[in-house]
């Protein structure tokens, strides 16, 4: 099915040079640290935590409503280190789902209400299904699909997931318009 | 004068060398396929005969198949996982060892073969009967090999080397059946039994449950029994809730192995019956040569409970004319569950493998596996 | 998000009768044909473990068992395990007052907390490994008794042919090849053929029968008075996830090694070229050779649907998009499934006779398909020719008619650069403003009427189909001697799930 029109409030969103759309209720702490690559939508209600470490997204990224962006932590015997969390390209994180992940890599597909465990390592073209919690240091391969709890591989992908994550990724973007007040 | 040189003596050496090529070696059983490669001890994967179905997104029993057609389409699909998740290796153009029970319904080991000659279009199809060759690993030719499995248990006696057919004997008490007698004795006291998965059954069987000893089985059977039971279980299941697993029903579970069914047969029964159906020069050794494979022999104390039952059977009328004195059973070196297995992958590693396989030339000139029951292969040449 | 997460609502059928989403299906440029998985050869290409990332040799692996030698799985939730670090200070004995602290290191999983000190195994001092691993307890039995069996069938086999040789040899002949042979002399004079005595040869070793034993093992006592805790009672799971050993408890799980994944190619089975072919390195999402259809083949999708009715004509509206560096037409003909048919009794004869003939004629008849092409890398002679299996009906029970417009129309190629110059459409295409309603660079919205069906229920799923047919413009610069590529006009049935019925007349 080809998506249809998502309508913003024009008044909620700010929209950057590099065609970032990023809503204000949105917490983004650190702003300083977060790097949005260009074309990201970060819906309404989302957390990114750059207080903690840096955070970094690819282009075409979408952080849908109520996801949260925190960079994971290594215990050491002296205390607590945060990592950065970098995003690739064509990623899109759920709604309400927790990414603590320390590499996520390019056209991955993150469902709704999921839990990404720390440090945990996804790589290229995998999908991860709604309500999954995987466990921390999981690492993900490319080309598969998790699911559970705790999240195991049920699946495979098709060879041209790289190419329907672009496709979705940008239509998600075109269609995402601000209404038109007639 | 020129020696002519035995070329048959270097050939054997080169032909092992070239066929140190890994041959899957495989047991499709009802409830789990156990998969390995010959010359192995131990099967590499135990799992499940299951595959997922992509309709409804939940794993499906192979062998709970609506039609051919829908079989054809589960084995292409379980094949597929077991060559690419666990062999790692590319089914084209190499041998296979399948190893099946000799009652294995035609339809299933048909289209079996079709999936691997056509689909996955391997070289050779090797296979092997899993009473006679569950008997290689312990070096013996005569023995009485009892198989109880997920749906049946099947009883049939090898002879030097040679399985009796004449004497087979058959009973679907196998899982399949103490899973329901398990279900029906948990629903008196808990409810939603027969909402849960098979899985969680399975699970209490194996936990908590044990075949008891003859006197204590009499004596829960009657009535009034006022021996101490064993302890009772909570098992939890969905999170919160738990079912009461009461000691009566771990010793009760297993009994449907001895029940006299209608035709008065038993597991113990079918035993003697398959005794007295052979020669009576083989009945003692026999008797001295039990064998157990099958992952329901696994459980505790069975064959204790088993020896108990064939002694008092031997008491009544009907099998007092066996003039049986003793019963011996064997300890196989793995464990029962993949020991028919285990003789698939000790004769895959011999050249047997080269000598008697269904090629593939022969399997697309005839179009159907050779069988035991079909007389254009089992006919005697006088 | 169609592809990813919904079910499949726009299917095409492949050549051999499956319905698959176009993301699931490949297009063999030779053959001019759709694949999927199904009617396509799978080969291993590489071995590399899901953790590590890291390429793993055929031979290294077929030593491991398919399994990495770093990486291990808890044995409880069959997670990954951690190593960790439980550095322990150790006083030195020398006058020297620092305190060296030592790292010991042992393995943890992160999701049920088991870790490799609950089964006994010491921490070890190095990062990768020294973890101890469990041996089979009769290896070395099995092993002499699989020695002993391979000689007595080996024997087996020698005698057999030694017989068959002494039946063929009916007329004796001194020359036999090699000029007079030891053997035929000795025959001649009288001596037995061969040096030994039968009997006194070395006969292969039989292995020694296993003897039963009358007693049996009887239940502990402490089954039937002490309560059971399920937690140290090890579920079928984690017993056969270790098959040799098998433990009954929780304390005797040992960490197993982490299974290896792998990368495939994949084969078309009539022209032998490869349809898919990933890179080397096991991160790498690229492809060497892809020939997807999503790349070849207009994409269907539906964009809008009216409320559908029975009996009622509905307008359908969808979505056409042109992948290919080629202007294509596209005529929208009808389904007829009966049809295909036709096809299968022109086709299947000769799939028929591909069954009947002997495996020497088939080699011959795909010998010059892969004479003309040698792309396979693998000898000819190893390679055995690919059985064709006959394919089957499409089972899609198609339920709502196809209004088939009259007029075809044009897709122009894909153009990436049209993404950042939005300047518009410098095409001009006429179209028939029935038929399309919107344009932009390679994608066309084209409005169809469907009809359902006037005996459906309501609620029951509409399924309509109709055969695309499109212009394909062949890319193989193979052939040098012709610069034009070839334009050939392929068709393909596509099959759209519109909903549930709303309404009945």
């Amino acid at each position: 099915m080809e998506l249809r029109d998502i309508n913003y409030n024009k008044s909620d969103y700010v929209e950057t040079a590099s065609g970032n759309k990023v809503c204000r209720q949105t917490v983004l702490c650190g702003s300083q640290n977060i790097i949005l690559q260009g074309k990201v939508i970060v819906q309404s209600e989302a957390i990114i935590r750059g207080d903690l470490a840096n955070v970094k997204t690819g282009r075409y990224c979408i952080i849908s409503k109520e996801a949260v962006l925190r960079p994971p932590y290594k215990k050491f015997s002296k205390g607590v280190a945060f990592f950065p969390l970098t995003m690739g390209d064509h990623v899109y994180v759920g709604e309400k789902s927790l990414v603590n992940a320390a590499i996520v890599g390019n056209y991955v597909y993150i469902g709704k209400n999921c839990v990404i465990g720390r440090r945990c390592t996804l790589r290229d073209c995998c999908v991860i299904e709604d309500n999954t919690i995987l466990a921390p240091e999981t690492v993900v391969p490319p080309f598969t699909r998790y699911s559970g709890s705790p999240g195991s591989c049920i699946g495979d992908l098709p060879e041209c997931q790289a190419d329907l994550m672009v496709d979705f990724t940008r239509s998600y973007y075109q269609h995402f318009q601000p209404t038109k007040l007639i | 004068m020129k020696v002519k040189i035995k070329l048959d003596c270097i050939m054997p050496v080169f032909e092992t060398l070239i066929s140190d090529k890994l041959t899957v070696v495989l047991d499709i059983g009802a409830a789990f396929t156990k998969f390995g490669f010959t010359g192995e001890f131990a099967p590499r994967a135990i799992f499940r005969t299951e595959v997922r179905c992509k309709r409804k997104n939940q794993m499906r029993r192979i062998w709970d198949f609506e039609s051919v057609d829908d079989l054809y389409d589960l084995l292409v699909e379980f094949i597929y996982n077991i060559y690419f998740k666990f062999a790692l290796l590319s089914p084209k153009d190499r041998p296979i060892v399948v190893v099946e029970s000799l009652l294995c319904p035609t339809l299933f080991r048909e289209t079996l073969a079709k999936v691997l000659f056509s689909h996955y279009e391997i070289s050779m199809m090797f296979t092997l009967p899993s009473h006679l060759v569950s008997l290689s690993s312990l070096a013996i030719e005569t023995a009485m090999v009892v198989d109880v499995g997920y749906k049946e248990a099947v009883i049939i006696p090898i002879c030097h080397g040679i399985p009796l057919i004449e004497a087979w004997q058959a009973l679907p008490i196998g899982g399949e059946a103490i899973h329901n007698n398990l279900r029906r004795l948990l629903d008196s006291n808990n409810t939603g039994i027969h909402n849960l998965p098979d899985s969680i059954i399975e699970d209490i069987k194996i936990r908590c449950c044990f075949v008891t000893e003859k006197s204590r089985a009499e004596q829960l059977a009657s009535s009034k029994s006022d021996i101490s039971v064993c302890p009772e279980v909570k098992y939890p299941v969905e999170g919160t809730q738990s079912i009461l697993v009461s000691g009566k029903v771990r010793e009760k579970a297993f009994e449907i192995l001895y029940e006299e069914d209608n035709d008065h047969l038993c597991l113990s029964t079918s035993i003697l019956d398959a005794l007295l159906q052979t020669n009576m020069d083989l009945r003692y050794k026999l008797a001295e040569n039990i064998l157990l494979i099958g992952g329901t022999t696994m459980a505790p104390g069975f064959k204790a409970r088993l020896k108990e039952e064939l002694e008092k059977q031997l008491t009544f009328d009907r099998y007092k004319k066996l003039n049986i004195k003793t019963f011996a059973f064997h300890v196989p070196p793995c464990k029962e569950n993949y020991a028919a297995w285990l003789g698939g992958a000790i004769y895959g590693a011999t050249e047997l493998l080269n000598m008697k396989a269904v090629t593939k030339e022969f399997y697309f000139k005839e179009n159907r596996l050779p069988d035991w029951a079909n007389l254009k292969d089992n006919i005697r040449n006088i | 998000m169609s592809y990813i997460i919904t079910p499949d609502i726009v299917r095409y059928a492949c050549t051999c009768g499956l319905l698959k989403p176009i993301s699931n299906l490949y297009f063999c440029r030779y053959c001019t044909q759709l694949r999927c998985s199904f009617c396509v050869c799978h080969e291993v290409d590489t071995n590399f473990c899901g953790k590590c990332s890291e390429n793993i040799p055929s031979s290294e692996a077929r030593v491991k068992k398919n399994r990495c030698g770093n990486c291990y799985i808890c044995p409880c939730c069959e997670q990954e395990l951690s190593t960790r670090i439980a550095s322990t200070k150790t006083l030195s004995d020398t006058e020297d007052t620092k305190t060296t602290p030592k790292k010991m290191y042992y393995l943890s999983c992160q999701f049920c907390r088991w870790s490799s000190r609950d089964v006994g195994i010491p921490d070890q001092s190095t990062v990768t490994g020294g973890w101890p691993e469990r041996e089979n307890v009769h290896a070395n039995q099995l092993q002499e008794l699989v020695d002993m069996y391979k000689a007595i069938v080996l024997a087996q086999k020698q005698q057999q042919e030694k017989d068959k040789k002494k039946q063929r040899g009916k007329y004796l002949s001194y020359t036999d090849r090699t000029g007079v042979t030891a053997a035929a002399l000795r025959k001649r004079i009288g001596l037995p053929a061969e040096l030994t005595h039968p009997l006194l040869r070395s006969k292969p070793k039989e292995p020694e029968p296993a003897v039963a034993k009358t007693e049996v093992e009887k239940l502990p006592i402490e089954l039937f008075t002490e309560p059971i805790n399920l937690m140290d009672i090890t579920t079928v799971d984690q017993r056969l996830l270790q098959p040799e050993a098998q433990p009954t408890t929780v304390d005797k799980l040992f960490p197993v090694h982490k299974q290896l994944s792998i990368k495939r190619t994949l084969r078309c089975k009539s022209c032998e070229h490869n349809v898919s072919k990933p890179e080397y390195n096991p991160s790498s999402v690229k492809f060497k050779i892809q020939l997807f259809a999503y790349y070849h083949i207009p994409e269907v999708r539906i964009v809008t649907v009216e409320p559908l009715r029975a009996g009622q004509s509905c307008e359908l509206i969808l979505k056409f998009t042109n992948p290919s560096q080629h202007q294509t037409t596209i005529t929208i003909l009808e389904l007829n499934l009966e049809q295909q048919e036709v096809e299968e009794a022109e086709v299947a004869p000769s799939f028929d006779n591909m069954e009947n003939l002997s495996l020497q004629e088939k080699q011959q008849m795909s010998l010059p398909s892969m004479l003309s092409q040698p792309s396979s890398l693998m000898s000819m002679s190893t390679r055995s020719p690919t059985i064709t299996v006959k394919p089957r009906k499409i089972s899609e029970n198609v339920n709502c008619d196809v209004d088939v417009p009259s007029s075809t129309f044009i897709l122009p190629p894909r153009d990436d650069a049209a993404e950042y110059d939005d300047s518009g459409d410098t095409h001009n295409i006429q179209d028939d403003t029935k038929l399309v309603k919107w344009r932009k660079s390679n994608k066309a919205y084209v409005k169809l009427n469907v009809t359902p069906k006037e005996d459906l229920g309501l609620n029951s799923d509409v399924v309509c189909g109709f055969t695309m047919q499109h212009v394909y413009t062949n890319t193989i610069t193979g052939q040098m001697d012709k610069k034009e590529p070839q334009k050939y006009d392929h068709k393909v049935k596509v099959f759209l799930h519109l909903g549930k019925l709303v309404g009945s007349e």
